[in-house]
């Protein structure tokens, strides 16, 4: 029986085999930086909206509470978008002419809804629930930013599964008390650090957020 | 490792238990997935280019999403928190309570109402599936009428003037002319609609057509109490239980009261457990639940009848004012040795606790036998006891036969003919040909869900409201009312039946809400009292009046020959039964996928009809199994796929109508239109006499062909040495024993199956310090009735495949009920047991899984993430219990075109859409466990035990199905699981399923053993 022997034309392949051993590195490091950088996670996505509502002037300048408008974070899933109704609960006498609030007042006159442009939005496979973080001690500010200082909302954290299981393995370094949740300047109490303060919730409130995939995928 | 000698021996399909080694294996994985031919490979190449341009134009954000909020939310309206609504649906003129979840404002799952009396909180496979039909593309949509042979839309101005202008010439006449058919309906409304049309227009003729109905059962009442007369059973009362026939746990509206009502008397830990009798000419699910089964002839019956009444008569205390006994029959049947047997224990069980049995007579059976049955019930004095009667109210007109409908439009007698919620074209029986009766008819103006076979004739058609988009009201078996909710406007338009008449009759209250309250003021007092019985679901005290009834003397029983024979039968003289079928009914969901595609109970067919013959019989006759014969029934006859079904009476043949329809939509057929689709199945109606139920002088002849019969039975088989191994496999799968052995040996289902000690690869003990989910499923209480299936597929946006696909196995049911038989095939008995997700807490698909898709959680769960699954379908080969199920294709594909978006609609926003290449299984419906947690969370409580509860557990009847946290000691399922009679499937393998099964126990009479 003749015994097998490779083709000459088998030779090219050596160099080849070098050449692309000495590309895949470079690829590998490529293709972490593209799929990790701001660009792809969409970090600072900030679309142009109906309105141009303005967070920092009602969340900060006026220091309205995040809760007066979406009412149903403590309750569901969703931190509902407010009703049309919620915001001509004052602009029905502030700024009745402002051409600014005109599809406000269109939506109230007309029963249609205003159509906002999502800003944070996950993939469908993926089931976030408001109401279970809100009422355990994490603030609005560890995964929306500093809202009540933003123009336009946009997205400030990469919304990815590595930066949800960070905080879900380690929650005391965003923990802070249930009533808190709002307050968009809180600080761990003088001489204690984050974590020592998280730390300490985290007890008081028996919280160990599980890192399963059924927590998020069903 | 195999089971103890002289265990029963249990087998799937009559293939496996005489050639098993013709069984091919599943073609599930070892098909290729349908190359495409070479004008769809162009069309894909073509779509791939364009969907590659799209990517480039949009960038890498995904498409943009935008939040629509409520101008005005109403009050308690929390956007994405579901909210619940009574209602109820009337399937053939009695209806069962229902509550829906809402989502948003789009009604997305049924479920049974706990606080209706014919629910209890179960629902049916129809119920569930009804939330399909109402998001139906292919339901009739706007008004439209019939102008010079076109359809054309029309407005519902128009209508109104033209039922003004028809009301206008009608009235002078008193109506004289104007016909109305309508289908069976429990409605007060209706009634009252009627009564007051007939008072404006008294020459207008009513007439009624139920295909489905029998009227054996208020004949027989007439009969044996000389008034309308309703019986009810308290089966949870009873210590035995006779069937003559009667599917106690199938189609009747208090099926699902029934089954519960049994199964309270299954646990064999009770002081006393009941005894099921059934004798039956086809395998039903109460046949399959009895205690002793006999498959006869349904003609054998009446004997039968007649011999219980003679026997005990001379056993029990005589009751002169019943009038004479009947004599003992003659009848070759009842002097078998077997069916002697039986019947003696029988008498023996029934004389010894006679106030403590019921014997129930079938629907198909004769009027004289059912008044047999009301006096035997008498002799055995259980009324107050199990048998309670009512007084049904009077029909509100009188109402004609289809047939005496036909006769007037034949006469010409007919000008205008309304026809409401039915559909004679194809329902009629075979004598009577409607449609070109119907086409005589000046002016058709049909109501109709679909534009189906009748509709296609209408003047005018109006598109009915779906039961959940529309004010109704509905009665119960017992007569007691419903409130039915609109929870959504309807979709295509349309009115309910009872606007319809309200618009023709021309009545002051045009609106279905203002018509109900109405019919109901006196019944609802006030306003408070209307919300209440709208949110309750129930009208208190709305129920028929009781009353005390006593048979009357019947006369002598005369058998005929056939009644009097024996098991011996003649082709010529085969007793063939044309029933309902089980999941499409009369035929009016032929168009609903999820029950084309639900297995049924017994045969384990989807999509379509058979000749259902007993193998015996159809060997006798020179048949085959798959084949195609000619049934011939007098001067008609019809070619139709042979399909041998165990526990078929000698000479007893059956078949179910509600197939072949060629005007039901693109699912269940059309003949007409862009998509035109073939009927599934064989229609059967054609062979109908006057109304359903057996004849006996069929014949059956081979003809050529076969036919494509998709059958789930021989698929997902459960292998531990591979198919040849059934033999020992089967009983360690279904593990059963009698009541006696049982209290010697509490645990022996532990102890059926013998294996070496159990050793495992991983550390051991593996601790869950949290929640410990668990599922334990009761064999002794599941009926096989497959509502589990649906409800699964409901809850968790499941698709169908469609029939090719089925055939190869690749149906998509995450719960899959598999029935197994025992025993004779010709007097077998059988066993269901349902099968989801076992989540092994040392799950081998796990070990497999190359991209770590499917993961343990550290609650027990058995994770399968859908982002992750790259298809490699490695872990549902290595799936012992053959649970997993793959997309083989993107099933929603077809809701790209604008017409099917509305699809969408059915879909549980919880639960992921699942898309082609992934694999998928039962999930322990962890949506709602992660609901119910935060609802515990935000609360600040722990969960409790049954706030958590699976949508296959919700719908159960028998509540057969127990889920929960095992680590709760005082949780049901705990309780379950320290029971004697908890085993698991395929132990020996060590795989630790976390569902487990409690054996089945059986309560045979000690002299049957």
């Amino acid at each position: 029986m003749q015994p097998f022997v490779f083709p000459r034309w088998t030779n090219k392949l050596v160099p080849l085999a070098g050449a692309v051993l000495g590309i895949a590195p470079l690829y590998l490091i490529g293709l972490v930086w593209y799929a990790a950088s701001p660009h792809t996670t969409d970090v600072g996505y900030a679309p142009e909206q109906p309105v141009p509502y303005s967070h920092a002037l009602h969340a900060g300048e006026l220091g309205i509470d995040c809760r007066y408008c979406h009412t149903t974070v403590t309750e569901a899933a969703h931190a509902a978008v407010p009703p049309t109704e919620t915001c001509m609960n004052c602009h029905q006498r502030i700024h009745v002419r402002s051409p600014k609030l005109e599809p406000v007042r269109a939506s109230a006159a007309s029963g249609d809804p205003v159509e906002w442009v999502k800003v944070h939005d996950l993939p469908d496979y993926a089931f976030f629930n408001h109401s279970v973080h809100v009422n355990h001690g994490i603030g609005c500010t560890s995964c929306h930013g500093r809202v009540d200082t933003m123009e336009v909302v946009f997205q400030h954290e990469p919304l990815s599964m590595g930066w949800c299981l960070d905080c879900h393995r380690a929650p005391e370094l965003h923990l802070r008390p249930p009533g808190e949740v709002t307050n968009m300047t809180y600080e761990a109490p003088a001489g204690l650090s984050q974590r020592e303060h998280g730390q300490e919730l985290r007890e008081t409130f028996d919280i160990n957020p599980p890192t399963d995939c059924s927590t998020c995928h069903r | 490792m195999s089971p103890i000698d002289g265990e029963p021996r249990f087998w799937r399909s009559l293939a496996e238990r005489e050639e098993p080694e013709t069984i091919a294996e599943s073609p599930e994985f070892s098909e290729p997935v349908d190359p495409p031919t070479s004008e769809e490979r162009r069309r894909f190449l073509q779509l791939s280019a364009a969907s590659v341009a799209l990517a480039g134009g949009a960038g890498c954000r995904w498409q943009e999403d935008r939040i629509l909020p409520y101008a005005e939310r109403a009050e308690g309206v929390v956007p994405g928190v579901p909210r619940y609504f009574t209602t109820a649906m009337d399937v053939g003129g009695e209806a069962v309570g229902l509550r829906v979840k809402s989502y948003d404002g789009r009604p997305i799952k049924v479920d049974g109402n706990s606080a209706h009396p014919d629910s209890l909180g179960a629902s049916k496979h129809w119920h569930q599936a009804s939330i399909l039909e109402l998001y139906d593309p292919d339901c009739a949509s706007g008004y439209s009428r019939l102008e010079q042979g076109e359809r054309r839309a029309a407005t519902e101005l128009e209508l109104k003037v033209f039922l003004r202008n028809l009301y206008r010439t009608a009235k002078p006449n008193g109506g004289e002319g104007l016909c109305l058919l309508f289908g069976a309906s429990s409605s007060p409304s209706r009634s009252d609609l009627l009564r007051r049309l007939q008072g404006k227009l008294p020459r207008a003729r009513f007439f009624e057509h139920e295909p489905a109905r029998q009227d054996g059962v208020s004949r027989g009442a007439q009969l044996a109490f000389g008034a309308p007369t309703k019986t009810h059973y308290a089966l949870d009362r009873a210590r035995i239980i006779v069937s003559l026939g009667a599917d106690l746990f199938g189609a009747r509206n208090d099926g699902l009261r029934l089954a519960r009502e049994w199964a309270s008397r299954r646990d064999p830990a009770q002081p006393w457990m009941n005894r099921l009798y059934v004798f039956e000419s086809a395998m039903s699910d109460t046949g399959a639940a009895a205690d002793h089964r006999v498959s006869l002839r349904s003609e054998h019956l009446k004997a039968l009848a007649a011999h219980l009444d003679a026997a005990l008569s001379s056993h029990l205390p005589p009751r002169p004012e019943l009038g004479p006994p009947q004599p003992f029959p003659e009848s070759r049947l009842l002097t078998e040795s077997t069916m002697h047997e039986v019947v003696a224990a029988l008498v023996q069980d029934l004389t010894s606790r006679p106030d403590e049995s019921v014997v129930v007579a079938g629907e198909d059976q004769p009027a004289e036998v059912h008044a047999i049955v009301h006096r035997i019930n008498a002799l055995l004095g259980n009324r107050g006891k199990i048998v309670s009667h009512t007084a049904p109210a009077p029909p509100s007109v009188k109402t004609g036969s289809l047939t005496e409908l036909g006769e007037a439009m034949g006469a010409g007698q007919v000008k205008t003919l309304v026809i409401l919620d039915s559909n004679p074209v194809y329902t009629a029986p075979g004598d009577l040909d409607f449609g070109s009766l119907l086409a005589k008819v000046p002016t058709k103006i049909v109501c109709s869900l679909f534009l189906d076979e009748t509709a296609r004739y209408a003047d005018w058609h109006v598109p009915m409201a779906h039961y959940l988009t529309a004010w109704g009201d509905v009665r119960a078996s017992d007569g007691s009312i419903s409130v039915q909710q609109p929870l959504i406007a309807p979709l295509y338009g349309g009115k309910s039946v009872i606007e319809v008449l309200a618009l023709l009759s021309r009545d002051v209250h045009p609106g279905g809400e203002a018509i109900v309250k109405r019919t109901l003021r006196a019944a609802v007092a006030d306003e408070r009292a209307w919300r209440r019985a709208v949110h309750d679901g129930v009208v208190p005290g709305s129920g028929w009046p009781s009353v005390q009834r006593s048979p009357l003397p019947q006369p002598v029983l005369q058998l005929s020959t056939g009644e009097r024979s024996g098991r011996e039968f003649e082709n010529g003289q085969l007793e063939l039964t044309l029933a309902p079928d089980p999941r499409l009914y009369d035929g009016r969901f032929a168009n609903n996928g999820w029950l084309q595609e639900l297995p049924d109970s017994v045969t384990k067919l989807t999509w379509g009809n058979a000749l259902m013959i007993g193998p015996a019989t159809g060997k006798r006759l020179g048949l085959k199994d798959g084949k195609l014969a000619k049934l011939t029934l007098g001067e008609r006859s019809l070619t139709v796929p042979v399909l041998f079904v165990p526990g078929q009476g000698p000479g007893a043949i059956r078949l179910y109508v509600g197939h072949g329809r060629t005007a039901a939509g693109r699912v269940g057929g059309q003949d007409l239109g862009d998509e035109q689709a073939a009927p599934v199945g064989v229609n059967a109606y054609p062979l109908v006499a006057a109304q359903l139920g057996f004849v006996s002088n069929a014949r059956v002849e081979p003809a050529p062909g076969s036919a494509v019969l998709a059958t789930t039975q021989d698929k997902h088989s459960m292998d531990r040495i591979g198919r040849f191994g059934t033999d020992e496999r089967l009983p360690a799968l279904v593990r059963q024993a009698n009541l006696d052995e049982y209290r010697e040996h509490p645990d022996f289902a532990p102890h059926r199956v013998h294996h070496p000690p159990l050793l495992s690869l991983w550390k051991e003990p593996v601790r869950y310090d949290g929640h410990k989910w668990g599922m334990s499923i009761d064999l002794n209480k599941c009926t096989g009735c497959s509502g589990c299936v649906v409800a699964c597929q409901s809850e968790n946006n499941i698709p169908v495949v469609g029939q090719e696909r089925v055939a190869m196995g690749r149906e998509m049911h995450w719960i899959r009920v598999d029935r197994y038989f025992q025993g004779d095939p010709e007097q077998p008995e059988a066993a269901h047991q349902p099968v989801p997700c076992m989540h092994c807490e040392h799950a081998p698909c796990e070990q497999v899984c190359p991209v770590g898709a499917t993961l343990h959680s550290s609650e027990g769960l058995n994770d399968m993430t859908y982002n992750r699954c790259i298809g490699t379908r490695y872990c549902s080969n290595n799936c012992p219990y053959k649970v997993r199920r793959f997309n083989y294709f993107n099933f929603h594909e077809d809701m790209k075109e604008e017409k099917n978006q509305v699809k969408g609609m059915v879909f549980n926003p919880e639960v992921t859409v699942r898309f082609r290449g992934v694999m998928e299984k039962c999930s322990y419906c962890v949506q709602r466990i992660q609901e119910g947690k935060f609802r515990a969370g935000r609360e600040n409580r722990p969960l409790q035990d049954g706030e958590v509860t699976t949508a296959c557990q919700d719908s159960c009847p028998t509540q057969a199905i127990t889920f929960g946290d095992i680590n709760d000691p005082r949780s049901d399922i705990a309780a379950k699981k320290r029971d004697s009679r908890d085993y698991a499937l395929l132990q020996e393998l060590n795989v630790r399923p976390r569902t487990t099964y409690m054996a089945r126990v059986k309560n045979p009479h000690p002299e049957l053993v």
